[in-house]
């Protein structure tokens, strides 16, 4: 399907935690894999603006059907310090999502960087 | 290099702040919305007009004038060190090897269920802490699981400690370095987010020096000879955020994680 964009791509050391404050969980990565990216373009369904971790909900056309995937960012204060807002992302909005999905395979990524419909970038990286 | 202020300074400070609820009538907000309270701030100001008053006092305060540096401010980490030791080596003896392999950062870290990081990973969390300074007592506060943390400048450890989350701190200036000495643990936080243990033992000595005016260093040192064959230390580096605020931080709000532990 065109818009089934799961994209992994051996980038080992392009996306590893390096020190990014709103990338912090306030639990450890290991459920997730760090050594590879995943790229994935969806439709927003909603936004958890919360702690210890904000999440985008998006509907991703699939190849037999759409599927749910949850995107978890760092807390909301570390967010608000790399340029996120409440309504950074709205119901509606399509998104591009970048980064590392878990290792049990399930529909969860872990964001490194979020693409707008404009091309706009936003990262999780505080200044 | 960092300004000093004297503890007499942070006194006045404080006292300013109090009795400022001054109304349009002149009269003390205090004094009419809670007469206990009023007579209570009289009767301190009382005892330290006439401590300051008196000559036996003067010439004792004079001795004691310790100057501290200042060390308040929010500070954030320069570099997240989820490992104490990123290249293992960890010493660690028979009591704590069995307890670091019972550790899953998936399953049983407290962080998962929003309990304290405890001491020392308290100081290594990235996200940012603010420090306050009295008299009495250093204060921090930070966003995270744990909100707050505090040493005592006045006194000794208390004596028969329940163990808790964070022990008990106490703090003593050795020129421009605040040496906080820790105990009273439970063993219930992990060192680090690799999962290394530790026993109520734990013993955790601090020496938190601002280097210069961005820049506060926290040397530390862990002592656990039922979980460590040797001592060992870290450090973690720091800098000043002028422009950042505390934000609220309800970790339970919307944890999505279960923690399996005990």
């Amino acid at each position: 399907m065109r818009n089934h964009l799961l994209v992994f791509t051996a980038t080992a050391v392009l996306l590893q935690l390096s020190f990014a404050g709103a990338t912090y969980a306030h639990h450890a990565n290991a459920s997730f894999d760090m050594t590879n990216s995943a790229t994935v373009k969806g439709t927003v369904t909603g936004f958890d603006w919360t702690n210890p971790h904000a999440y985008i909900y998006l509907d991703v056309n699939g190849k037999d059907a759409v599927e749910k995937w949850s995107v978890e960012m760092g807390s909301i204060g570390m967010l608000a310090r790399a340029g996120w807002r409440r309504d950074t992302v709205k119901p509606g909005d399509e998104i591009t999502v970048i980064g590392n999905r878990a290792k049990d395979g399930k529909t969860f990524l872990r964001l490194s960087k979020l693409v707008f419909a404009s091309g706009q970038e936003l990262t999780t990286t505080v200044q | 290099m960092p300004a000093v202020r004297s503890v007499g300074d942070a006194w006045f400070r404080d006292d300013r702040r109090d009795t400022l609820h001054v109304n349009q009538t002149g009269r003390n907000r205090a004094e009419e919305e809670s007469p206990v309270r009023n007579r209570l701030m009289f009767s301190s100001a009382a005892v330290a007009a006439m401590l300051a008053l008196s000559p036996a006092a003067r010439g004792q305060n004079a001795a004691q004038q310790t100057t501290v540096a200042d060390i308040s401010g929010v500070w954030q980490v320069t570099k997240y060190q989820p490992k104490l030791f990123p290249n293992g080596g960890v010493p660690l003896a028979p009591w704590g090897e069995a307890k670091f392999k019972e550790a899953n950062p998936e399953t049983n870290d407290p962080n998962l269920g929003c309990l304290p990081e405890g001491i020392p990973r308290f100081m290594f969390v990235p996200v940012p802490m603010e420090i306050f300074q009295v008299p009495t007592r250093v204060v921090i506060i930070r966003e995270g699981v744990q909100a707050l943390r505090q040493i005592y400048l006045n006194r000794q450890h208390l004596k028969d400690l329940d163990p808790t989350y964070s022990g008990d701190s106490i703090g003593k200036w050795e020129g421009d370095t605040l040496v906080v000495d820790t105990i009273g643990f439970n063993d219930k936080t992990w060192l680090d987010a690799s999962g290394l243990p530790h026993s109520e033992a734990l013993h955790v000595v601090e020496r938190i020096r601002r280097v210069d005016h961005d820049t506060l260093v926290d040397d530390v040192r862990v002592e656990d000879p039922m979980a460590y064959t040797k001592p060992f230390t870290a450090q973690q580096v720091y800098k000043l955020k002028p422009s950042w605020e505390i934000q609220e931080y309800v970790c339970t709000e919307n944890n999505k994680y279960t923690y399996q532990g005990k």
